[in-house]
């Protein structure tokens, strides 16, 4: 009975921190995409600008998991929040993206997501469910979040 | 005295989050690369007095997510002629050196006395993030003159608040240095006499402490506080100045009338400064004021003007003012009256008189490459005091005590970003 | 000193109180600017404090330490 409710509180617990994450449209380089059209998939929603040195160094690795995901139902949706688009141009003609690139210039999808940092990323599940919340990019954090996406890939 | 090093520099932390703390001794230029080095070579000329040759190294090694190593290596040669204190008279005056030479100024002319030196010193920054709120820097210090030694360590401790739009800083030092004057130590408040000094080692010990706080007010401005204390202990008074006696109704200096200076064996210097960056449309433009006092009698004011002109992606220029007001110590003297009661301390070094120092100057830095940055700077200084002050008695009335200084700064500087 | 202590108060209310708008993550673009660096050329400081130090009788501000040299 015990151990029961201990598991149902905790379970609680985490739909409550977790919960559902916004639903959003979001202009990107292949058009507009919603969050409805992405259900089923497993989305790696991250916040990125031109000008923050570790969004640069995250690139590659967000390239990585797009090569190695994509076909497992993992996108990669990395929004932009520069003003200026023309530095965005350039940042991408020296730093080349596989995923896709969404444009949020006033900042506003960013701020329903309560972004606190450069860059933030968030991880939702198939259900649109909001799994994973991080700030910042770490040589250490890459473990740690790809266990998540993988795990988030392999439920249903 | 000390030289302060400045905190400042940006954090590259993995949060990005955070711009323009002041703990992050990145004196080098800010490329994102593994390694950065970067060379400087400053001329500084005064007009008949000193000129410093001044080559500089910096090295840095960035380990990532914020931990950086810097050493600096710089080195001075410098020559020419310093006053010595004694005041200017109406016939010839013969000093002798420590080293037993002698030598005569003109009439009229404000006594100084030639050297030559060369000075090396190596300073150490290693920067390190605790954890996402904190972080800290350690320093250390050495560098070594002929008659100089100077050692210390600092240590700085940054923490960030309100989403890092607030930065507190604490930072503390101690120093600590050796004097070995060639040709001894004189008794302060005697007649000069290069027989009557003692061969000895000296030492002064200096600790201080700052608090600041950096603020992000606007997506376009950040401006900083800071408050500083500093305590020095030991011998505070140069062995090689001196003080003219003078003829309490004429003015003139007898022959041999001169008093080695003395200085207190303790000081404590506070100042408060505040600093700010404004970016406009394109170019940034750099305020800081700093209010300075101890309790020597010394008061400044300290105000620093920088424009950043973006003249193009890759070149830009930095025009630059600055003034620098001061009043100075309780026991400076121009000179002192023959039979008068010698007081406890006294200095006639022109550095511790009421004076004002003024620097217009004008910087220009090109992108060489995608990690290189050439840059050349040129700034004229004037430094000028009281030069009839209504202390002058008699004769002194005829000659300027404090002639206008005019220096010339030249300096060039490459840095290059190694992946 | 009464004065000083009014200086340092008002300073920290402008630098602190003062904070005109609360600036969002995405919103420091300009203050990531390398010349937005409270001392955008730590060289040229650290030779031009030498110059000072020398020069004139008041020292430091900025930050703590450094070395001491037989210059003053």
């Amino acid at each position: 009975m015990m151990r029961t409710t201990l598991i149902f509180t905790l379970a609680m617990v985490g739909y409550a921190l977790a919960g559902q994450a916004p639903r959003f449209s979001i202009i990107t380089d292949n058009g507009q995409v919603s969050s409805d059209s992405l259900l089923g998939k497993v989305i790696y929603l991250d916040f990125w600008a031109s000008w923050c040195e570790p969004c640069r160094e995250s690139f590659p690795w967000m390239n990585d998991l797009h090569e190695t995901y994509a076909d497992s139902g993992l996108v990669v949706i990395a929004v932009n929040l520069d003003r200026d688009r023309a530095k965005v141009e350039k940042f991408l003609a020296k730093t080349p993206a596989g995923f896709t690139i969404g444009y949020d210039p006033q900042g506003e999808f960013a701020k329903s997501f309560g972004v606190k940092g450069m860059p933030s990323t968030y991880l939702i599940d198939r259900h649109g469910q909001l799994v994973m919340s991080h700030v910042g990019f770490r040589e250490k954090d890459k473990e740690e979040l790809r266990t998540q996406i993988e795990t988030a890939l392999h439920s249903h | 005295m000390q030289l302060n090093s400045s905190l400042r520099g940006r954090l590259r932390s993995a949060t990005c989050a955070l711009l323009a703390v002041t703990a992050g001794t990145t004196t080098a230029a800010n490329f994102h690369s593994k390694w950065t080095v970067e060379g400087a070579s400053l001329l500084y000329a005064e007009s008949k007095r000193t000129t410093v040759f001044e080559p500089l190294l910096v090295i840095k090694r960035d380990f990532g997510e914020g931990q950086t190593l810097e050493g600096k290596f710089v080195f001075d040669a410098m020559t020419g002629a310093s006053p010595t204190g004694a005041a200017a008279t109406n016939r010839v005056q013969t000093f002798t050196t420590p080293s037993g030479q002698r030598h005569q100024t003109s009439s009229g002319e404000v006594p100084t006395r030639s050297f030559q030196d060369q000075r090396g010193s190596v300073d150490l920054s290693w920067l390190k993030p605790l954890n996402r709120r904190f972080r800290t820097e350690l320093g250390g210090h050495v560098s070594a003159e002929t008659d100089y030694r100077s050692t210390g360590l600092t240590a700085t401790l940054a923490a960030d608040f309100n989403q890092k739009l607030t930065t507190i800083s604490l930072g503390g030092g101690m120093n600590s240095d050796r004097i070995d004057p060639v040709g001894g130590v004189p008794e302060g408040l005697t007649r000069v006499d290069p027989r009557s000094t003692v061969e000895k080692t000296l030492s002064k010990h200096i600790a201080d402490g700052m608090l600041g706080v950096t603020q992000i007010l606007t997506p376009r401005w950040l401006a900083q506080v800071n408050y500083s204390y500093a305590d020095e202990n030991g011998y505070l008074t140069e062995p090689y100045k001196m003080i003219s006696l003078i003829d309490s109704i004429t003015g003139e200096t007898r022959t041999g009338d001169y008093l080695y200076e003395k200085r207190p064996d303790h000081r404590v210097r506070q100042s408060v400064y505040f600093s700010s960056a404004y970016h406009l449309a394109s170019d940034v433009f750099h305020v800081s004021y700093r209010n300075y006092w101890d309790d020597w009698g010394v008061r400044s004011h300290t105000v620093d003007l920088k424009y950043d002109l973006e003249v193009s992606d890759k070149v830009y220029l930095e025009p630059h003012w600055r003034g620098y007001y001061q009043r100075g110590a309780d026991f400076y003297v121009y000179s002192l009256p023959r039979g008068a009661l010698t007081p406890e301390f006294a200095t006639s070094d022109y550095r511790f008189g009421d004076l004002k120092t003024l620097t217009v100057g004008c910087k220009i830095g090109v992108k060489t490459a995608e990690l290189q940055e050439f840059s050349a700077r040129i700034e004229y200084m004037q430094q000028s005091g009281n030069e009839y002050p209504e202390e002058a008695i008699g004769v002194q009335r005829n000659y300027s005590m404090f002639p206008p200084l005019d220096i010339l700064i030249l300096q060039v500087g490459y840095a290059i970003g190694l992946p | 000193m009464k004065l000083r202590l009014m200086l340092v108060g008002a300073g920290l209310l402008l630098v602190y109180g003062c904070a005109v708008q609360s600036v969002e993550p995405w919103q420091r673009d300009l203050l990531s600017e390398e010349h937005m660096q409270l001392v955008p050329d730590g060289v040229t400081n650290g030779l031009d404090e030498h110059i000072y130090f020398s020069k004139e009788a008041s020292s430091g501000g900025q930050g703590v330490g450094g070395g001491g040299c037989g210059c003053n």
